[in-house]
């Protein structure tokens, strides 16, 4: 009857005085739904924005950025589209962050004295030990595979690269794939065909 | 056949390693998760941001703009000294970053630190300053 109205078409049809109450069960279900849906993909995403940007603060902060973005710009969409819109958002954090970090680095290369080339975002190699506290042995092979996961992965492309994560390791379909990675149903498949490809050569001998 | 099962096993391995390492993240990546998501949140309550942010990216833009302006009239040796048989001018370069739309882009997730790069002292060149 109402079709998939927005949360702020919702409620900016409610009279002020009259419907108070029901504004405020309606923010209360929206927040409650996004709230499920951002508990549900947090973890995930910030293992996703880890591995590509290999810092810990930086994949924090892109997806605390995705969450509030999505919030602000999408929490009134059915809930059904938010989560290849939030990767999408996400996966833009990323690359802003690696083009922030490269324009940075170029412009303190640019002032005098600076040693941006030293002192920039280096990959620190605790960063590639897994967050986890101290395990046995299997624990540490377990890490020591994924580090060659992260490693193989961040040598692919980058299409190829997202192709490979939102396919494999976060579970979306192609459809939900494209809308992610704002392409076609044949770009996902290509990429995500030359990343299995290339990791398989990767890792074939190691795994 | 066999190259089928060879990446089925891939990925299968893949997956199960990524789905580890999130159920291996630590207790203060998880409070900040958890703390980031109520922030979003209270956006919603919120239902907008503040106003203030709206001029923040234009005045870091314009603080790039001038950034750009000083090293322009910087001598390319000031700039750089070790550098200046082998790599452009540092305003070509940060001209052709600015051309590129690479400045802006960032200013507009990163104002703050823009702003303080402006702020801080060049080494004037011909009368720059």
């Amino acid at each position: 009857m109402m079709g998939p109205a927005t949360l702020e078409v919702l409620l900016a049809e409610l009279p002020v005085d009259v419907g108070r109450s029901r504004r405020e069960e309606a923010c209360l279900d929206a927040a409650e739904t996004l709230d499920r849906f951002l508990a549900g993909v947090e973890r995930r995403a910030f293992r996703i924005a880890q591995m590509a940007l290999r810092d810990r603060d930086d994949a924090l902060d892109v997806v605390q950025d995705a969450m509030l973005h999505l919030a602000r710009s999408y929490g009134g969409r059915p809930s059904g589209e938010w989560r290849p819109l939030f990767y999408r958002i996400l996966y833009n954090g990323i690359r802003d962050k690696q083009r922030r970090r490269s324009v940075r680095s170029r412009l303190f290369g640019l002032l005098p004295g600076s040693r941006a080339d030293e002192d920039g975002p280096q990959e620190d190699p605790l960063e590639r030990v897994a967050d986890g506290a101290p395990g046995p042995d299997r624990q540490l092979m377990a890490d020591q595979a994924m580090q060659r996961l992260e490693s193989a992965l961040a040598a692919l492309p980058p299409r190829q690269q997202e192709a490979f994560t939102l396919r494999c390791l976060e579970g979306m379909d192609v459809a939900e794939t494209a809308t992610a990675m704002g392409c076609s149903e044949g770009s996902v498949k290509t990429h995500y065909f030359r990343a299995l490809q290339a990791l398989r050569g990767q890792l074939a001998e190691v795994w | 056949m066999s190259n089928d099962e060879r990446w089925t096993g891939t990925e299968r391995h893949a997956r199960q390693l990524f789905d580890a390492s999130v159920e291996g993240l630590d207790g203060e990546t998880r409070s900040r998760l958890n703390r980031a998501r109520q922030a979003a949140l209270e956006e919603i309550a919120r239902g907008r941001a503040s106003p203030w942010r709206s001029w923040l990216p234009a005045a870091a833009a314009a603080s790039i703009a001038l950034l750009a302006v000083a090293l322009w009239r910087m001598p390319a040796e000031v700039a750089d000294p070790s550098a200046r048989d082998s790599r452009p001018a540092p305003a070509a370069e940060v001209v052709e970053m600015l051309a590129n739309g690479e400045g802006f882009d960032v200013a507009s997730e990163d104002p703050e630190f823009y702003v303080w790069l402006e702020s801080r002292d060049l080494p004037s060149g011909n009368g720059a300053g």
